[in-house]
């Protein structure tokens, strides 16, 4: 009997808003999905679309980035670059054909912890619902490197 | 006097009287159809000179070569206006110094060729301005509004053939004006981002990556796609990705010398409708 597919999500979140939303959820006792690993950053500045494609190279069947939001950047204007990144990148991914569903991005700041831990349950589910990220892992099988996360 | 004359005269001019060290230009190829860059040191040189409807190579990438540009002497270079934006985009990363950088202008189609006038980056301001205004209603790739119809599924399906041709020989990024980085990324092992095997998961990201750091800053020379020896259609990313900057952003590359990067600023009021 197989298990049922659950979906392996990687979070790039930056330290002073969404982590520190992440943190308000733990406090506040709100349940959310397990399947997010969170990977905390400086900043949204400092996440690379690399990263990006580097979660999805190791097995990962979504990705999620969030910070803070626009005028709220401990650096000033972090999250600003970030957001100009992210759309030259999000049009590059489509054009290439991975899907938009899987690469998801918001603002939560340190005081939504119940939009954190909504996000990442809605998230959760609607990959879910995409099933697993069979494409990429057809390409990651090929390479002999199998995916570790 | 054919345009070709013309300019073998100017070469000789600003060769003897000492204005500029070198001319990069072009000769004769291989072949009728092909031309190769030609490195002009002496007025005598000047006579192996070519210019004609087949010099379709971008030739500022030479100017980035090491040391070159170091002692300050100028450089003379023929250029279409796709290569002056290329200039005005190495002058913005701080590249190179555009006052060390004497254009000797041409442009044209497949049939022949009319020289521009100017010699700085500079003057031909009003010629890119041009370029740009016209961008939104110039023909588009037929094949590229193609690859836009198709499902994601599809999109992918197609990508995944293509790039399962290369062979990771990085001719795309040797032949790249823009691809100047002492240490491209690929070249990085700690960490590795790309999978470096020519399997087809490396050579997506490889092809991602690469488009992604020319994003807003391509000028669609077409150097790297006739340099890919598997003909991968790179010219359609770059189109693709130089159509995208100038919708959201209002970017065309290689505006002028101090013109900032796309992605090296932002404005307040960037569009954000994909975040949640």
């Amino acid at each position: 009997m197989s298990e049922p597919f659950e979906p392996k999500i990687v979070a790039f979140v930056c330290t002073y808003c969404t982590y520190a939303g992440a943190d308000l959820a733990g406090t506040s006792r709100l349940k959310y999905a397990p399947n997010v690993r969170i990977v905390r950053l400086p900043c949204t500045g400092r996440i690379s679309p690399m990263f990006i494609l580097k979660a999805l190279q190791k097995g990962a069947d979504g990705v999620l980035v969030s910070g803070c939001h626009p005028g709220d950047c401990h650096f000033t204007h972090g999250n600003y670059h970030a957001r100009r990144r992210w759309t030259v990148f999000r049009a590059l991914l489509e054009f290439t054909g991975i899907p938009l569903e899987r690469v998801k991005f918001s603002w939560i700041s340190a005081a939504e912890g119940g939009k954190f831990a909504d996000f990442m349950n809605s998230v959760t589910e609607d990959i879910r619902k995409l099933g697993p990220f069979d494409q990429y892992q057809g390409l990651i099988n090929e390479t002999e490197a199998p995916a570790t996360l | 006097m054919s345009i070709q004359e013309q300019y073998k005269k100017r070469v000789r001019e600003l060769l003897s009287s000492g204005a500029v060290k070198m001319v990069i230009g072009y000769q004769a190829g291989t072949t009728a159809d092909r031309r190769r860059p030609l490195f002009i040191r002496t007025p005598e040189e000047a006579e192996k000179l070519v210019l004609d409807s087949a010099c379709i190579a971008n030739l500022s990438g030479y100017l980035v070569t090491e040391g070159l540009l170091s002692d300050e002497k100028s450089v003379g270079i023929f250029l279409r206006p796709d290569g002056i934006r290329s200039i005005n985009i190495l002058a913005a990363e701080a590249q190179l110094n555009p006052e060390q950088v004497v254009i000797l202008g041409f442009d044209g189609n497949d049939k022949e060729v009319t020289a521009l006038q100017g010699e700085k980056a500079r003057d031909f301001s009003a010629i890119i301005a041009s370029i740009k205004e016209h961008a939104p209603e110039a023909p588009r790739n037929p094949q590229l509004e193609q690859i836009e119809k198709m499902s994601p599924k599809e999109r992918f399906a197609f990508w995944q053939a293509e790039f399962s041709r290369c062979i990771k020989c990085y001719a795309c990024r040797q032949a790249c004006p823009m691809c100047y980085c002492r240490r491209c990324i690929v070249d990085s092992n700690q960490p590795q981002w790309v999978n470096t095997s020519s399997h087809t998961l490396g050579n997506l990201e490889w092809n991602v990556v690469r488009a992604f750091h020319l994003s807003g800053r391509c000028v669609g020379c077409g150097n790297c796609d006739r340099a890919c020896p598997v003909n991968i259609p790179l010219r359609l990313i770059n189109a693709k990705m130089a159509g995208e900057v100038l919708g959201a952003f209002d970017h065309f590359a290689g505006m002028s010398e101090t013109q900032e990067p796309v992605l090296a600023s932002f404005k307040k009021d960037d569009s954000e409708t994909f975040i949640l």
